[in-house]
């Protein structure tokens, strides 16, 4: 076998392989024997064929299936034999495929590039310090009570924010239309749920009043026979109520099943709080971390890997996003390959860095990982047995894991200035 | 003989285990004929078609086998196999096409 590689351009490489005949026809010979031994053909019994009414028959398309393998085997035997380390699937071009003369072809592929990791001196890194204060925990639960208020009926009239329920019934020149009437209907102003007009035109209604609305459906209105057309609608008001905010009590705790009292709420929510806080930090860091090794490490990408990448973003993509196969031509792989080139350039920059340094995540740190994981869910235990049940779950903790320990081990090696932020700016900077 | 009858009389090679038997062991070939062919007919037709000297020809007419249908009985044709000796040093050659 005779190999010689030519660089083309960048990492592409060229390599010209020649396979002698006699390793291709000691190949088909074997094959057409196993193959005389099963083989049935009409007039003899399986296995009873003479051999060279087999070889006539079957020569040609045996020939052709060795050759396909012949050329993937060699091919690999060719790269190791080169020391080359190639990145995605090379694309093969036979030369001669003629009987009897061997074969010859090209195999055209790109390479692994070789990565030189730059040092990191000079290298700064900003990294955010924040804490929970009372305040940020009094705002939280404000909140928390703005989402359970509750409903009391007033003696006024209807304001914005409040809900009133009503009776309603539509007609169209005095006629009536397909779902034109409702009784006891919950309404709450400022909503935007009914058609404009509406709610704006029942602000000020008492309890037990009636109105009469002369109001017009939208164009694009979901009902076609209505849409476009002037309508009155006659209303009639029978409760008005306006939210009311809860007590910030014992019982507004045990609402969200939290025993001992409004303090222990306080508690719960402040270590949820916290357990964000901290995420949202060492993620700030690490995309920190991330976007300073690309920026340092200026290396070429094999292309044929970004394809690949960008394929498979795309088809995260439709998978979200539920598209049909058929409509896949709106979600072109071509849209990705940004994204998809910053990915591969990491990942290469990452593997690099865990081999250089022997970077490791021993079984304590991937269960505290785990653990750590698992304490936002009620059941902690159960979702860390989870984990534990498949190996796949777990690989993609450990990988999470071990991109924790780069980062903190870059963190180590470059200069890191603190910066303090309150709890809300750096919640909110998305 | 009639050469347009010539070209008629052979019908197809018998390919068998017999047949590949017989021809190894005593260069004789099988063929299937049409069912009124004579031995000197089948003769003439090898020698004419497969350019080849026949030392000898056996027949022999194959029954067609009774099959039932339902109720009724069905008989498939008869056909007629030639056994054909070559000279010595001959051989014709099946394979490899025209």
């Amino acid at each position: 076998m005779q190999v010689s590689v030519e660089t083309t351009a960048g990492l592409e490489r060229r390599m010209t392989v020649q396979v002698p005949e006699d390793r291709i026809a000691s190949e088909v010979d074997s094959r057409l024997r196993q193959l005389a031994r099963t083989t049935s053909i009409k007039g003899f019994r399986p296995g009873k064929v003479p051999f060279k009414m087999v070889q006539q028959r079957y020569a040609d398309q045996v020939r052709q299936e060795v050759l396909g393998d012949v050329i993937q085997s060699t091919y690999f035997e060719a790269v190791t034999q080169e020391k080359l380390r190639p990145a995605g699937y090379p694309s093969f071009e036979p030369k001669s495929l003629e009987q009897g003369k061997g074969i010859e072809y090209v195999a055209t592929f790109e390479i692994m590039p070789e990565i030189t990791l730059a040092g990191f001196d000079g290298v700064t890194i900003e990294k955010p310090v924040a804490s929970v204060t009372d305040a940020d925990v009094d705002t939280m639960l404000e909140t928390l009570r703005k989402q359970n208020a509750g409903w009391q009926a007033v003696e006024r009239g209807a304001a914005d924010g409040d809900r009133i329920t009503i009776d309603f019934k539509g007609t169209i020149d005095g006629a009536e239309f397909q779902g034109n009437k409702g009784e006891n209907v919950p309404v709450t102003l400022g909503g935007k749920r009914m058609i404009a007009g509406f709610e704006e035109g029942l602000v000020g209604a008492k309890a037990g009043e009636e109105r009469t609305l002369d109001l017009q459906f939208p164009d694009n209105y979901g009902y076609k026979e209505v849409a476009g057309k002037p309508v009155q609608f006659k209303v009639s008001v029978k409760q008005v109520e306006e939210p009311q905010l809860p007590e910030l009590d014992d019982a507004f705790a045990a609402k969200f099943g939290v025993e001992g009292g409004i303090a222990a709420l306080r508690g719960e929510v402040r270590a949820n709080m916290e357990r964000e806080l901290e995420q949202r930090l060492s993620s700030l860091v690490k995309q920190q971390v991330m976007d300073k090794l690309l920026e340092i490490n200026n290396i070429t990408v094999p292309q044929a890997l970004v394809m690949q990448e960008s394929q498979a973003l795309a088809q995260q993509m439709r998978e979200n996003m539920q598209l049909p196969a058929d409509k896949s031509g709106s979600l072109s792989p071509s849209m990705f390959e940004e994204q998809a080139k910053k990915r591969v350039t990491l990942g290469l920059i990452l593997a690099e860095l865990v081999q250089c340094h022997n970077l490791k995540v021993d079984a304590d740190a991937l269960r505290r990982k785990v653990e750590q994981m698992a304490a936002g869910y009620d059941q902690p235990d159960e979702v860390v047995k989870w984990f534990y049940a498949d190996k796949r779950r777990l690989g993609e903790v450990e990988s999470m894991a071990l991109e924790e320990r780069v980062v903190e081990w870059v963190l180590g090696q470059v200069q890191v200035t603190e910066k303090s932020q309150g709890f809300n700016d750096l919640m909110n900077r998305a | 003989m009639n050469q347009e009858r010539l070209l008629k009389v052979l019908l197809a090679p018998h390919l068998s285990e017999k047949s590949s038997v017989v021809a190894d062991a005593n260069n004789q070939y099988v063929f299937r004929v049409v069912t009124d062919a004579s031995k000197p007919e089948i003769k003439a037709a090898v020698e004419h078609l497969f350019n080849v000297s026949v030392d000898a020809v056996r027949v022999s007419t194959v029954k067609g086998k009774i099959k039932r249908f339902g109720q009724r009985m069905g008989q498939r044709s008869d056909w007629k196999k030639a056994y054909v000796t070559l000279k010595e040093g001959q051989e014709i050659s099946f394979m490899g096409g025209e």
